[in-house]
Parts: structure tokens; sequence; C-alpha cells
């Protein structure tokens, strides 16, 4: 793998045009199957803005998904959503647990044959991301469970199943969000604990997101990272991926403290701004994280999804990170640093 | 011909109005109108300060009018002689070109008033507050303050529980006025902190925000005795974040009375299922140029551009600019106060070629109106551009726990449009239009926040309606 490879973090530009379509669809003025056409379309020029930005890991923008939780919990089994109708696509379902998810339900959640979709799009490395167990687990009312990590632990087992269904279906580089962990610092154990479950005998590269929120490109929460190590740890993955570029880098001093020895995805782009950071300015926050990480095992990623940024400001971030990137290549090439 | 009759409180409650309908109708069939092209609209204009005529006429594109009637006034005119007059053309003299209406000359008068407005009290003999309904702003309520503070208490002692209040706790009052409501709010948390003994006080920041230096000194001395709790601010009321940018996610509460009722506005309508833009034009009448152009010993011509002057430079330049003319700051109001008593608009409807070709704002277009001006029938609505730039402009300012809490004359339901006149009208020197109250609701819902419309408990009977906004989800 190339040197400082830069990725995404998920999610793409969700253009004004494609928001109203959504909501139509919502309005039962198009159809599933037409929304499901254009929804390919704008996956195939999502991933060709970020390959002619230089991407090395692309995605397929997670255009197809309302928001961060609702695509998967109207898919899986057991979940029930009273009511389907959204006044906004953005909008969250009302979703509820009245009774234990199945085990082995016989459906899927079909992850699989969105991966394969963009699989056939490029050839780039591929990375794909889903919301994790705990997250997915807030916005579900649960009167099935007596206790309340039983159901993030349901919800594990059954991305676990989906997680091999990607593998097998060629995923190598798989990423579980958690963008609602910061608000609930005290409950990191049960959030690492399901995150293992996930990633339980599924042979792919992991990586871990947890960020601040980005729900209308505002955080949800503030505060710092302290609250995941050491438990984080623990987690079975191999990278995770934080937020820097908003937050500041101060946070960089737990990957010392801790003695972090994985990789570090390192958010440089901040994603909750339209302003479009100069090349030499993301250059600058490698640097500083080259103070603690071997640039060996850092990857180079915006802090989170792109969704709400204008395609035009999307594409302009990427390409500055890319920049900013090949700067800090080149530094490292000629000094002999890697 | 289809015709809309909107005050259908007013059509139940008055005799006169319901007795004005069959002449309005007899003076529209009597004129040379194409009835085929013709829309026929009944307002109750409840201000009695208006831009209005009795009866006027507007272009529907270059094909069709709108001949519209102030059932107010209907009673006791010569209608057959007012639609003639209507229909006949554009008398009078013109103050400025056809333009959206937020760009109309009527706004720098507005302006005008908040800058000179010390000098319009003196000659009115009575402060502002008094033009007010009720003859109060409605922040002075000392109950609804209370109410208020109790609630930030309650957040800051749960923020503080989980060790996430920070050291300041931002406040912000946009639109200061006076600073009554302000000295209202900041005794009131005195005493109510001394009771709750957490000495919040202490780490209070009161920003007092406007944009005229001078309501900002006057409103800073009503609240000197709170010394450095309160700070105050030049902001442009409808762009806050260019003043503001540093209060992002920290303010807990954005306080905001009778502010977005007193900010440009465009109107957009919908008729036989096209969007249309209302464009208008300010002018004087005939009459009234001639009264005014004598009174203060100046030419039809040289009217306008000495209107043009007292809105640039305000009457106290005015007068020590043209002592002849003017032989002190009073004498200036009271042209201004003529001009502005006698100052109307005409209006048109000029069709748009889509609702994203409109512009509500910098980065607002007119996408969002969608689900409420698109099949809908026939509806005429405010954009309320100034208070929705001030609107979103100020969301971003809330802290995670933050709410806005405004008191304002809002429209609670799109179908109010269908049943009532909302503006403008002329409140003292300055110009009222009701605020779009579903419009701000589905802008901040796409923004992630909740928006509710409560009547305003503190005075049963007000026009006034509370706006709370808070983050969901």
């Amino acid at each position: 793998m190339t040197l400082l490879p830069t990725t995404v973090v998920g999610s793409y530009s969700v253009p004004e045009w494609l928001e109203r379509l959504k909501t139509e669809y919502y309005q039962r003025r198009i159809s599933v199957q037409h929304l499901t056409e254009i929804h390919e379309v704008a996956i195939k020029a999502a991933v060709k803005d970020q390959e002619l930005a230089g991407i090395d890991i692309v995605s397929d923008g997670e255009l197809r998904r309302d928001n961060d939780v609702d695509y998967f919990l109207a898919r899986i089994p057991g979940v029930h959503i009273p009511q389907r109708a959204k006044t906004d696509y953005f909008d969250y379902y009302d979703a509820e647990v009245t009774r234990p998810l199945p085990e082995h339900p016989e459906t899927s959640l079909g992850l699989a044959d969105d991966f394969r979709f963009t699989r056939q799009l490029t050839h780039r490395l591929i990375k794909f991301s889903f919301t994790g167990p705990f997250s997915l687990s807030r916005r579900i009312r649960d009167d099935a469970y007596t206790e309340p990590g039983e159901l993030v632990r349901a919800l594990a087992r059954r991305l676990n199943a989906e997680a091999r269904e990607l593998a097998t279906a060629g995923a190598g580089l798989l990423q579980i969000d958690e963008p609602f962990l910061a608000g609930y610092p005290e409950q990191v154990g049960l959030a690492v604990e399901a995150v293992n479950i996930v990633t339980e005998g599924v042979p792919v590269t992991w990586a871990l997101h947890v960020c601040y929120g980005n729900r209308y490109a505002r955080p949800s929460w503030e505060g710092h990272y302290d609250f995941l190590f050491p438990a984080v740890k623990a987690a079975r993955v191999d990278q995770i991926v934080l937020e820097f570029a908003r937050k500041g880098l101060d946070d960089l001093r737990l990957i010392r403290q801790h003695g972090w020895d994985k990789w570090l995805g390192l958010g440089v782009i901040d994603v909750k701004t339209a302003e479009v950071e100069a090349a030499e300015l993301v250059a600058s926050r490698i640097r500083r994280a080259l103070e603690y990480m071997p640039a060996g095992r850092l990857m180079i990623n915006p802090d989170c999804g792109l969704r709400h940024l204008a395609p035009e400001v999307a594409r302009q971030k990427l390409r500055a990170m890319v920049t900013g990137v090949a700067l800090v290549r080149t530094e490292l090439t000629e000094g002999g640093k890697t | 011909m289809d015709v809309d009759l909107r005050p259908v409180r007013k059509l139940r409650e008055s005799a006169a109005a319901r007795s004005a309908l069959g002449p309005i109708m007899e003076a529209v069939c009597a004129s040379p109108a194409d009835l085929a092209r013709l829309r026929l609209v009944c307002d109750w204009i409840q201000y009695k300060q208006n831009f209005r005529e009795a009866v006027v006429s507007r272009p529907v594109a270059d094909t069709d009018t709108e001949i519209a009637f102030d059932l107010r006034r209907c009673a006791d005119i010569d209608l057959a002689a007012h639609v003639k007059e209507a229909l006949s053309g554009p008398p009078g003299l013109t103050l400025e070109p056809w333009v959206p209406g937020r760009d109309s000359c009527i706004w720098r008068f507005n302006q005008l008033y908040w800058q000179a407005l010390s000098h319009w009290e003196q000659a009115t003999g009575r402060e502002y507050e008094q033009s007010l309904p009720g003859g109060e702003s409605d922040a002075r309520n000392t109950e609804a303050a209370r109410e208020l503070i109790l609630e930030l208490f309650r957040i800051w002692d749960e923020l503080d529980a989980r060790r996430a209040l920070p050291e300041g706790l931002y406040v912000l009052e946009l639109g200061v006025g006076n600073g009554n409501q302000a000295r209202t709010w900041l005794d009131e948390f005195v005493q109510l902190d001394r009771r709750h003994g957490r000495e919040y006080y202490h780490r209070l920041r009161y920003l007092m925000g406007d944009y005229s230096p001078h309501v900002l000194e006057r409103a800073h001395q009503a609240v000197a005795h709170h010394g450095e709790r309160v700070s105050a601010l030049v902001v442009e009321a409808t762009r806050p974040a260019v003043t503001l940018g540093f209060l992002a996610g920290k303010a807990f509460l954005v306080y905001i009375s009778n502010v977005y009722d007193n900010l440009p506005t465009d109107e957009l309508a919908s008729i036989y299922g096209r969007t249309y833009q209302v464009e208008t034009q300010a002018f004087l009448t005939e009459d009234d140029v001639e009264e005014i152009a004598g009174r203060f010993g100046t030419s039809r011509d040289g009217l306008v551009p000495l209107i043009d002057r007292l809105l640039r430079i305000g009457p106290e330049l005015l007068s020590e600019s043209s002592p002849a003319q003017f032989a002190g700051p009073g004498e200036a109001v009271a042209f201004w106060q003529a001009v502005w008593a006698a100052l109307r608009l005409r209006e048109r409807y000029v069709p748009l070629e889509g609702l994203d070709s409109y512009q509500v704002g910098p980065s607002l277009t007119g996408e969002i109106l969608r689900p409420l001006i698109e099949g809908q029938g026939d509806v005429r609505m405010h954009v309320n551009n100034g208070a929705l730039g001030s609107f979103t402009g100020t969301l971003p300012l809330l802290h995670p726990f933050g709410r806005i809490q405004c008191h304002d004359l809002f429209l609670t339901g799109r179908q109010q449009y269908r049943t009532g006149f909302y503006g403008p009208g002329k409140y003292d020197g300055s110009v009222v239009n009701w605020v779009n109250g579903p419009l701000l609701q589905l802008v901040a819902s796409r923004r992630g926040f909740g928006v509710e419309f409560t009547p305003f408990r503190q005075r049963p009977g007000s026009n006034i309606v509370t706006l709370t906004a808070q983050a969901r989800d």
C-alpha cells in the first residue's frame, strides 16, 4: 500500500437535487425503481469524483442511505418501524423492537450487493462502512430485552453475519461507524464488546470510526477522546478513524499515552465547514501527527462523512487533502524517513 | 374571474364588509377590465397606516390583472371611480424602479427610523414602545423572563452535574430596543440566581446585539448596573454570524423580541399553478406630492432627490445642510413623517422560471418553499428573507442544549395566508410584516432543529406568538 494512503470516512456529498428526489420518493412522487436507478447514477458519480481527486481508497458515498441509521434499521429483521412515511428523507424513523431479534434470519441486509455494485465501478481499493451496533441501538425503542446491552449484542451478531457476506463478496476494508458513542462515554466498554462481536471471524481489515456526530453538519456532543482509551485497545480492529481537523490535534497525545500500536485514520478535513483547507494546512496536520505515529501506520481521511458539503466543496476538499498528503509524501521520501 | 375573499372572520363579524361585496362586483363589472382575465381579491387591512389605496390593481405577468380591495375602506367610497382609477395606470411620483419587496425603499425608511429614533420620538412626544400593541414590548414581561431563566437553570444544573457546563454562560439578545427588556431579564436573573444559589450570574455573558450604535448605547445605559456581565455589539440582524461567529455552539439562549416582523421581505405567489414574485414600486400620489412639495418648499422634481438625501443622511444632517428649508431637525422630521405617511406601494406579479431560480438568501434557494407554495392552490405568502437570514444565521450559535426564543407576529399555519392580511403595514415609522412561521419551521427542520409555536401566555389575546427552536434528534 502506498505511503499515507488517502481515503474517505464513508458518506459523500448529497446534492440538493438528490435530497429533493429522495424526499419525493417518500411523498410517492417517484417509484422505488427510479430511486434505485438515481442512486446508482449518483454512486457512479461519487466514485468518479473520488478517483479524479486522487483518493486511494474510495467508497460508494453511502448515497443509498437516508442517514446513518435508517438504511440498516429498515432492513434488520425484527426491528419494527410503525411509520415509514417521512416529511423529509433525512429524518430518522422511529424504530422499536418488541421481541428479541431473530438470531438466524433468512434475509440479509443487502450490504454485500451494495459492495458488489461498487466493486464493478472501480479498480481502486474500497472502504465499506456501516453503522455500528451501539449507535443503531440508540435509535431503537427497546421493549424486548431486560438488559439494554442485549439489544446491542443482538445487533452486533446481525452485523457480523452481514460482514461475513461482505467478506465473501470481496470486501477487504470494512469500517464500523459509531457516531453516537461520544454521547455515551460511560458505555464505551459495551460498544467495544459489540464491535468485537461484529468483527469476530471476518478476515478483513477492520476500521472503527468514532466522531462527535455529524447530524446536519453539527457536532452532537463535545469533549475529548479520553473516554475511548484504554477501552478501545481491546477492540479487535486494525485502525481507529478519528476527527482532528475540527477539534484540533491535542488528542493525539492519547495515541502516545496509551500506546496505540495499530493504524490511525487521521481526520485532516473539517466536514462541518464549507471553507476549503489549504493543502499546506493538511500537510501541517499530518506532520504534527507524525510526531506521534509512524507514517507506516497513518491513513489520511476527512474528519467524517462529506454528506453535508456541497458537491464542489467536497471535491475541492478532497483535492486539498490529496495535495497535502503529496507534500508530506515527498518530504518523507526525500528525507528518507520512510 | 376568480374571487378570493380572504378576511373570513371579518365577513362574519362586519356587516359593512359583507355589504361592500355587492357594490364591488357592480364596480368591477362596470369597468372595462376583461373579466375573463381578472382576479378579484378582498382583504381587510388591519393597519390604519399602510401602503395601499382602498382599491389597487396588479398586473399578473402581461396577461392578467388582479384587483384588490381593502374591505375596511370600501363602505363609504365611490367604488366605480376607485376601480377606474386603479385600472387607469400608474399616476403619482415614483420613488424607485420595480423591485422585489425586500429591496424597496420602504426598508430605507425603516432603517432610518431605528437610526434616528430619538428625533422621531422627540417629534411625536412618545417612545416607540408606546406604538406597539399593548404599549410595551412583550420582552419586558417579568413572568416570561422568569420562566425562561428557571429553565436555563435546570439545563445548567444538569450539565454541571455531568461536568459539561462551560465556564462562560452566553445569552444573546438580538434587537435590543431601549434596553428595557435586557434590564427586566437581567434584574430577574440576579434575583432568581440568589435564590438558586449556584452563582450563575458570575458566569453569565449577556450580549446585546443591534445594528444601531445609537440604540445600543441607550440600551447599554439601561443595564449599566450589570457592569461587565453585559457586552454590546453592533450586529447586522439579518447576518448575525458576521459579528457573532465566535459564539458558534455556545449560546444557551438567543432572545429575540419583535425583530423579525421588522426585517425586509419578499412575497411570492402561486396563481393558477404558476409561481410569481411580487415586485413593488414605492410612489406618492399626485395629491400628496403637491401637498408635501408645497409645505416644504420644494418642487415636484426636487422631491425625489430630497427624500433620497433624507434617507442617506437623516433628519439632523438634512436640517444642517439645508437650514433654509429645514430650520432644525424637527422640521426635517416633519418632512420625513409627511413622506412616510403618504408613501404607497404598487405591485405586480412577475413569473419565476422555477423556485430554484429564486434566491431566498445567499445560501438558500426558493426550493425550500416548494412544500409550502406548490400544490396549494392560489396563495400569496411572505418569504421574510431578512428574518430567515437572521434565523438561519442564529441557529449555529446555539449550544447543543441551547434555544432560540422569539416573540413576534408569526403565522403558525400556511392556511392563514388564505384568511387574512399580514403586511406590510406601518407601525409608527417602521414597517411590519407578519412572519411566515411554517417557513421558519421548515428551514429549521432541514437543519436539525425543532420549532414550536405557542401563544404568548403572558398577555392573552395578543397577536404575539412565541417561537422556540432547539436541536432535535
